[in-house]
């Protein structure tokens, strides 16, 4: 029984690839900082469980060490961890300013929150990790760590060197395939809040992203840096 | 025996079994375990669906919302334990557990960590400083003898002056080391007068407190007394003094009638309030002995929500909790408890139930 363990899942993308990785069997290791959404995403993942499988849910933040224990003591406890998704992460200063007046506290947060805290969980979870027959990281990304778009400056910033701490971290540990997952706009909290105000109803769930996600990491896929779009082409 | 007091009610089975391992018994204060009082762990159960989420006591303001209530038992905890030398030379500790009128007191006599049944009625223990306990009547059976005894106690001084002196916090084999008195009180104790420490409140901190009323949630006091909790499995509590105030059954009531939450701090919170609770749920206040038991079969009115430790198989303390949460959620929270290595008793972790 594999066990993943997923940051950032009481909504959005975390928590429908909650959803698709438990209907495919694997054990989970919930994490979020909002007490109500997650308490909800539990009991929903609850019925979905595969047999055998299990989940716990530990309410907290990524950025501080004695949470990010407990969640690896958690999965530790389900027997070891096979996938560490860390996918929390912040949007920085909304809405998004342009980099001339952006908020030099707020990127401190944000690079925080999407650079150190991803690496910290990675840190924290390696000697699992190494434990397991097919150890994987996916490290969620953003277009906006590639591409220039105004306003997208920090937020992309922290995206980008996280997409580098996970090619070398992969060159480091060889056994463990490290991906970056780029997994486009979505209907989410997070592009609501980049779009203040906007109808973003035509973007796709954050399902369809999260289903062509699960597929891949159960492939044979090598390392490195993927948009949702190529995943499909890639398996 | 007639008064109220010294009734014995029936006892009282949870129907939940499970074993406690001996490595989850907390044995010492999460202060000498390099954490904050508020560090502990917090498992949060939900009954409408049933969820589970483990987390710190830290967090718990975020669980509350502007217009609920918490209630919280202010009562302080006495150095409960006096050491005490039998006619024989032996040496034993009497656990003064609930003071009755006139100098009166239901104590237990232990031998280490374990009751002694040696004991007659009639006998008279020295204690320190000129103190005297004189054993006068059996208060409740065990099968080797008597548990507890109504005992009068006469002392050369001011109660709380004389267990401030010679008396020790009441402690159990799972304690390591002796703690000072102040690791036995809640910040928020005003007025001295349990055997033990209503610990569910024991993560309580001043910062928790604000965060609380800067967040809009009402605090308001109630006052039960514990007795010793050393009873063993389905041993119904005895009874215990409490008090509500007009003001804080009116802030309860207020609450609910605007659609706020009441959240129980600790069992002994729920027990005083359904004592002065109404059919439909009203509170009015009261003060005096309680005999109330909160099993199962009865529907909790005064409250929505409970913190509360983590309890012993079989303790009482379960079938309150089976009647707030329902059998099943509390038998999943135990599981994960265990499976989760959650820590039992005064100093160890806590759960909040929610509606």
């Amino acid at each position: 029984m594999p066990v993943a363990l997923i940051t950032g899942s009481s909504r959005g993308l975390g928590r429908e690839l909650a959803l698709e990785l438990a209907g495919r069997g694997w054990s989970l290791v919930l994490d979020a900082r909002g007490c109500e959404a997650l308490s909800a995403t539990e009991a929903d993942l609850r019925g979905r469980l595969g047999r055998g499988a299990q989940l716990v849910a530990v309410a907290g933040d990524v950025t501080d060490g004695a949470h990010r224990q407990a969640l690896v003591a958690a999965a530790e406890r389900m027997g070891g961890l096979d996938l560490l998704v860390n996918n929390a992460s912040t949007l920085g200063a909304t809405p998004l300013p342009p980099l001339e007046r952006y908020p030099l506290e707020v990127l401190r947060e944000a690079l925080e929150v999407n650079l150190i805290a991803p690496l910290a969980m990675a840190q924290a979870a390696l000697p699992l990790l190494r434990r397991s027959p097919d150890p994987r990281i996916v490290n969620i990304s953003s277009d906006a760590s590639v591409e220039a778009y105004e306003g997208w400056g920090g937020y992309g910033a922290s995206k980008a060197a996280l997409d580098q701490l996970g090619k070398v971290l992969h060159v480091e540990e060889p056994a463990i395939r490290v991906w970056s997952i780029d997994p486009g706009d979505m209907q989410t909290q997070m592009h609501q809040d980049a779009f203040p105000g906007e109808d973003i109803s035509d973007r796709p769930l954050p399902a369809f992203s999260a289903r062509l996600i699960a597929g891949f990491l159960e492939s044979d896929s090598r390392s490195g840096r993927y948009r949702v779009d190529d995943l499909a082409l890639a398996r | 025996m007639t008064t109220t007091a010294l009734q014995r009610p029936r006892r009282v089975n949870a129907s939940l079994r499970f074993e406690l391992p001996p490595a989850l018994e907390a044995s010492s204060p999460p202060e000498a375990r390099g954490l904050t009082r508020d560090a502990v762990r917090m498992m949060v159960a939900r009954r409408h669906d049933s969820s589970l989420v483990h987390g710190t006591f830290s967090e718990f303001p975020q669980y509350l919302e502007e217009g609920d209530l918490v209630v919280v038992n202010t009562s302080g905890t006495l150095a409960a334990e006096l050491a005490v030398e039998d006619r024989d030379g032996r040496f034993l500790v009497v656990h003064l557990s609930t003071q009755l009128p006139a100098d009166l007191w239901t104590v237990e006599l232990r031998q280490g960590t374990a009751p002694y049944f040696g004991a007659q009625a009639g006998d008279r223990f020295a204690l320190g400083a000129g103190g005297t306990l004189a054993l006068l009547a059996p208060y409740a059976q065990h099968p080797e003898g008597v548990r507890l005894w109504v005992a009068a106690l006469s002392l050369p001084g001011p109660l709380f002056a004389y267990l401030s002196a010679h008396g020790r916090p009441i402690r159990y084999g799972y304690v390591h080391g002796e703690w000072p008195i102040a690791m036995y009180q809640n910040v928020y104790a005003t007025e001295p007068g349990s055997a033990e420490m209503p610990s569910a409140g024991r993560p309580f901190t001043p910062e928790i407190l604000t965060r609380l009323v800067a967040r809009g949630v009402g605090v308001a006091p109630v006052l039960l007394h514990t007795g010793v909790a050393s009873l063993e499995a389905a041993e119904v509590p005895y009874p215990e003094y409490f008090r509500v105030s007009a003001q804080s059954a009116h802030k309860i009531n207020d609450t609910r009638r605007d659609g706020g939450r009441v959240i129980a701090i600790g069992t002994t919170v729920v027990r005083a309030l359904e004592t002065v609770v109404d059919e439909r749920g009203g509170l009015s206040p009261g003060r005096g002995w309680t005999d109330t038991v909160i099993t199962p079969d009865r529907t909790v009115r005064s409250v929505d929500g409970l913190l509360t430790g983590w309890h012993e198989p079989e303790a009482s303390h379960l079938a309150m909790l089976e009647a707030i949460a329902g059998p099943a959620l509390v038998e999943r929270s135990y599981a994960a408890a265990v499976a989760e290595q959650y820590l039992w008793h005064e100093f160890g972790d806590v759960h909040l139930v929610l509606p």
